[in-house]
């Protein structure tokens, strides 16, 4: 444990003296996410759907109060201060629906969603890792998708802090969130609340507002694994210029400058490393491969890469849009929550579908 | 295999990705880093962020 501390000052010291403090401190933010999304067992698909399958709300629950808890902190922030910190804020749209829709369903597929697929990754998830390369991909032809879509359907952002208020706007979300685990606690079966689940929740929302602070911005995934394709791509001669969303200002200075200073790609970087220093000391002992038929790797890939496309037409994955949307006031961060939700009913019951036939063959 | 060779795949994945980006790439000016926090700054939020909508929240 020792030895992995020092090698996180080691590499966040370099990172501070040879790119900046700010962008030192974001992968710092991701590697602490990772680690503890990864020690703790936190996360969004595998609640989902343990809440859908099993009637257990526990990681819903745990889900709410982190949401809650950094709606609290961040909304008055972001307030105090509009020139420096944005909230996560994107329109709401058919085609935005539909892609939460198909987001929903395809994290299920692999038991990963946007940071759950980089945690899962991190720590040495052979399906993961499958889908990480194509989830970059995805996230990428999202982009060349986006601008069209915005073209076909209306797309109405909705601030709920610019219309009600930051009072009214975080009551309002509060209020969502109580109405949803009531709803919750009528469905399941069990203990409502587990100790590890909260405390998991708590650290998370503090690492999400000390987000906002440095960055300026909440916590997003997906833009980074674009990113990180569109570099690939301009250096095989694909020219940006080609594509709407690629000149905009923003999104041309990200791909001119180096992607340690992109905030989405430091904390994704850091989440895959977390993971990996939270499962390493008990990853000799387990199995790399686990015991499903070849063809559900490509399975696997394919949703990867069905989770990138829709991540980004959804203006945010299951953290970009659900967690950093509802927590900054977005409406859409709501609509992405229940169109995500049906999502997964469906995508349970084909994952469970498909892995039982996976299995026989082995 | 165990599951720590998918534990190295994914740091080499990580490393791959930041070494190809620097090799390829302009390399980060720390002379150019803004302030350590964005609170309180002047300099604010990059604005490269999953919510992003080209169009539509301008």
């Amino acid at each position: 444990m020792i030895t992995q501390i020092l090698l996180v000052i080691a590499l966040v010291l370099t990172l501070a003296i040879s790119v900046g403090v700010r962008f030192s401190l974001l992968l710092l933010v991701g590697l602490l996410i990772g680690f503890s999304l990864e020690r703790f067992g936190f996360g969004f698909a595998g609640p989902w759907r343990r809440l859908i399958r099993d009637r257990n709300a526990q990681g819903f629950m745990a889900q709410l109060v982190a949401i809650g808890l950094t709606a609290i902190a961040i909304q008055p922030i972001i307030a105090f201060a509009p020139g420096s910190l944005i909230g996560a804020i994107a329109p709401v749209s058919l085609t935005m629906v539909a892609a939460a829709f198909v987001f929903g369903l395809s994290m299920q597929m692999i038991l990963g969603c946007g940071s759950g697929t980089l945690v899962n990754a991190g720590s040495g998830n052979a399906i993961a890792l499958t889908a990480l390369p194509l989830f970059c991909v995805g996230s990428f032809l999202g982009t060349l998708l986006v601008p069209t879509a915005i073209e076909m359907t209306p797309h109405i952002p909705v601030n709920l802090t610019e219309s009600f208020g930051v009072g009214g706007s975080i009551a309002l979300t509060l209020a969502g969130l109580f109405v949803l685990g009531i709803i919750a606690s009528r469905f399941s079966v069990g203990s409502l609340w587990n100790r590890k689940l909260l405390i998991a929740a708590a650290i998370l929302a503090a690492l999400a507002t000390i987000h906002v602070l440095v960055a300026g911005q909440p916590w997003g995934v997906v833009y980074g694994l674009g990113l990180w394709v569109a570099k690939g791509a301009q250096s095989l001669g694909w020219d940006p210029s080609s594509a709407q969303f690629w000149i905009h200002p923003i999104n041309a200075n990200a791909l001119s400058t180096s992607i340690l200073t992109d905030t989405t790609s430091l904390t994704s970087l850091g989440l895959i490393g977390g993971a990996a220093l939270a499962a390493w000391k008990d990853s000799s002992s387990q199995p790399f491969n686990q015991s499903v038929a070849i063809w559900y790797y490509l399975v696997a890939a394919l949703f990867g890469l069905l989770l990138g496309v829709s991540s980004r037409l959804a203006f945010g994955c299951n953290v970009g849009a659900l967690f950093s949307g509802i927590a900054s006031g977005s409406l859409h961060g709501w609509a992405w929550l229940f169109a995500g939700f049906f999502g997964s009913v469906i995508g349970v019951r084909l994952r469970d579908q498909l892995w039982q036939q996976a299995r026989q063959g082995v | 295999m165990s599951r720590r060779s998918g534990i190295m795949i994914a740091l080499v994945f990580a490393v791959a990705v930041v070494g190809l980006d620097w090799s390829l790439g302009v390399p980060p000016d720390p002379y150019r880093a803004p302030d350590p926090m964005a609170f309180g700054s002047m300099s604010g939020a990059s604005g490269a962020i999953c919510s992003f909508a080209p169009g539509a929240n301008e």
